[in-house]
């Protein structure tokens, strides 16, 4: 009967939105219902706590030794404490400000280099078999000389991060300097610019781009620089943590080290991504065409 | 009475480095352009168009050959030529503002002043509203008409049009031939354009050159002679077929299907 009734009761315009409803309808029922912000963050969490979940049961039982891979209810055990204490807002601290100092040293210190040799063409060419030298060591090897140079402080982790963050910074901007744009050189040229000014409106500004893209590669390189410099030598920071609470057997610290190391890398991460945005306003989409396959 | 010479070349000549040897470019190229003139340059492509703009401008520098401007030996006009390509060269950085400041504060104006002024131009070629967009945000015919603005408030003495239009549609085109004869006509300028499209020669151009396949020389110079001066009136004219008809034949154009 009602099916009677709602067959008299459509009318030939209310077929239109209803045949567009089905569209829309059928166009969403494409994606997946999970597939939301909402619905990827439950997601994440539910796989990670079921992780720990696995992991803490797993050592309860005896599936696996407590003594060699730790156990999440004792790293949270660290985690309090330490927080308690204060000892790992100290350690972080020091971690940070070393990889801090080192990529801005690193990254200025670096592009400046790789953008001044876009100057002289000679010195570039006369520079670059050195540089590809340079590039080629890896500058991890060279941690025991920085220390055994620079002390076991704050110098030597900060040397370390500029070692391995420079040359990276370098190579970018110097290659993105030589790839800027001819023609709007000419321009400028035409308009009677110098060297200097064609430098500051088109080198600088179209090799930035490419300078912020090896800020996510480089943040990453300075806390490498930073937690190895630790681990050869040092009274403090998260690299001495995790350095020292391995060669005593204390597996859960050592994980307490590594999730602080990679929260701090992941906020480090997202940093870089705000700074872009912030330093980049002209490379934001406008609006993005999504493909649907 | 004879038109007065603002620009004169007189034997231009350019050559490039070639596979085996130099592929000779410009062989002796001589023509005036006068005071006030609009002298669009057709011919063949990759017969150097470019490159006479570039030693105009100097950013090539010929081999022989020398410019004289108002009687005036020159070595080129760098920083008095507006000089605007087929890309329309904006800043990707910069906003339209910023775009159209760039050789403003380059030329000593103060800052507030040369704003004001950006601002005017911008408002009378009807970019107002988009002063702060990035070009990325702008459609193709309106990046293009934000680089003629930055082109004219320079104030050079020669702009150099390089097939500026070509990669608009028609419609948009044809909008922009008129906004550019109208600044022209209300700025007193001189222009040099070159264009592959001879309907757009003669319906701009006081006169056309046209030159040769490489090694390039000057084929002719034509005089144009239209009632009006629009795009759209000058297609009109009952000679605007004539003109266009010579000059297809001058580039060696079958404008007839013939046997
Ligand atoms: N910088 C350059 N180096 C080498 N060859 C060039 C250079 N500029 C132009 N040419 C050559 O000169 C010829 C004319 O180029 P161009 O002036 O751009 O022609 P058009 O603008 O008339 O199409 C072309 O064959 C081109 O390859
Ligand atoms: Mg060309």
């Amino acid at each position: 009967m009602s099916r009677m009734t709602e067959t008299a009761m459509t009318k030939p315009g209310a077929a239109a939105p209803a045949a567009k409803k089905s569209v829309a309808a059928r166009r969403r029922s494409r994606g997946n219902a999970l597939d939301s912000t909402l619905g990827r963050s439950a997601l994440q969490i539910l796989a990670v706590v079921g992780f720990f979940l696995l992991w803490e049961v797993a050592v309860d039982i005896g599936w696996a030794n407590a003594f060699l891979v730790g156990q999440p209810s004792g790293i949270l055990g660290v985690l309090v404490s330490s927080i308690a204490d204060g000892s790992l807002f100290v350690d972080a601290g020091y971690t940070v400000f070393e990889a801090l100092l080192g990529f801005a040293f690193g990254t200025v210190i670096g592009s400046l280099i790789g953008l001044s040799l876009w100057y002289s063409v000679f010195v570039a060419r006369l520079t670059e078999p050195f540089i590809a030298a340079i590039n080629s060591v890896p500058k991890i090897a060279l941690a025991p000389i920085i220390i055994l140079w620079f002390g076991t402080g704050l110098t030597s982790k900060v040397a370390l991060a500029v070692s391995l963050t420079a040359i990276v910074a370098l190579i970018t901007a110097y290659q993105a300097a030589k790839d800027a744009d001819k023609d709007l050189q000419a321009l400028l040229f035409s308009m009677g610019a110098d060297k200097h000014r064609i430098f500051k409106k088109v080198i600088v500004p179209s090799t930035l781009p490419a300078i912020i893209a090896t800020f996510r590669i480089n943040i990453g390189f300075a806390l490498v620089g930073a937690v190895v410099g630790e681990f050869i030598s040092s009274q403090h920071g998260l690299g001495h943590l995790i350095y020292t609470a391995s060669s005593l057997y204390d597996l859960n610290s050592v994980w307490a080290g590594l999730f602080v190391l990679m929260l701090v890398g992941f906020v480090f991460y997202h940093l870089v991504e705000l700074t872009e945005r912030w330093l980049l306003p002209w490379k934001q989409e406008q609006h993005s065409t999504q493909i649907n396959v | 009475m004879a038109p007065k010479v603002q620009l004169r070349l007189n034997g231009i000549r350019k050559s490039f480095p070639g596979k085996s040897e130099p592929v000779k470019v410009l062989d002796g190229l001589t023509f005036d352009i006068h005071e006030k003139d609009f002298v669009s340059i057709i011919g063949p492509s990759g017969c150097g168009k470019t490159t006479v703009f570039n030693v105009i401008a100097g950013l090539a520098e010929p081999d022989e050959g020398m410019l004289l401007y108002r009687g005036q030996e020159v070595e080129n006009l760098r920083g008095r030529v507006g000089y605007m390509m087929q890309k329309d060269l904006l800043f990707p950085w910069l906003t339209v503002l910023d775009n159209v400041l760039l050789g403003l504060d380059a030329k000593g104006v103060s800052p507030a002043e040369a704003r004001d002024t950006a601002r005017e131009y911008i408002s009378t070629f009807g970019l107002s509203g988009f002063e702060n967009a990035y070009p990325k945000m702008l459609s193709g015919g309106m990046r293009q008409r934000a680089a003629l603005i930055r082109t004219l408030v320079l104030d050079p003495d020669i702009l150099l049009l390089d097939e500026p239009f070509s990669a608009l549609d028609y419609q948009t085109r044809l909008y922009l031939e008129a906004v550019l004869l109208e600044a022209v006509e209300t700025f007193n300028k001189t222009v040099i354009l070159v264009t592959h499209d001879i309907d757009e020669a003669v319906a701009l151009s006081k006169r056309v050159v046209v030159l040769s396949h490489r090694p390039t020389t000057v084929k002719s110079v034509h005089d144009i002679d239209l009632s009006e001066r629009s795009p759209i009136a000058a297609r009109s004219d009952p000679r605007f077929s004539g003109y266009f008809h010579t000059l297809c034949a001058e580039l060696d154009i079958q404008t007839r299907a013939t046997a």
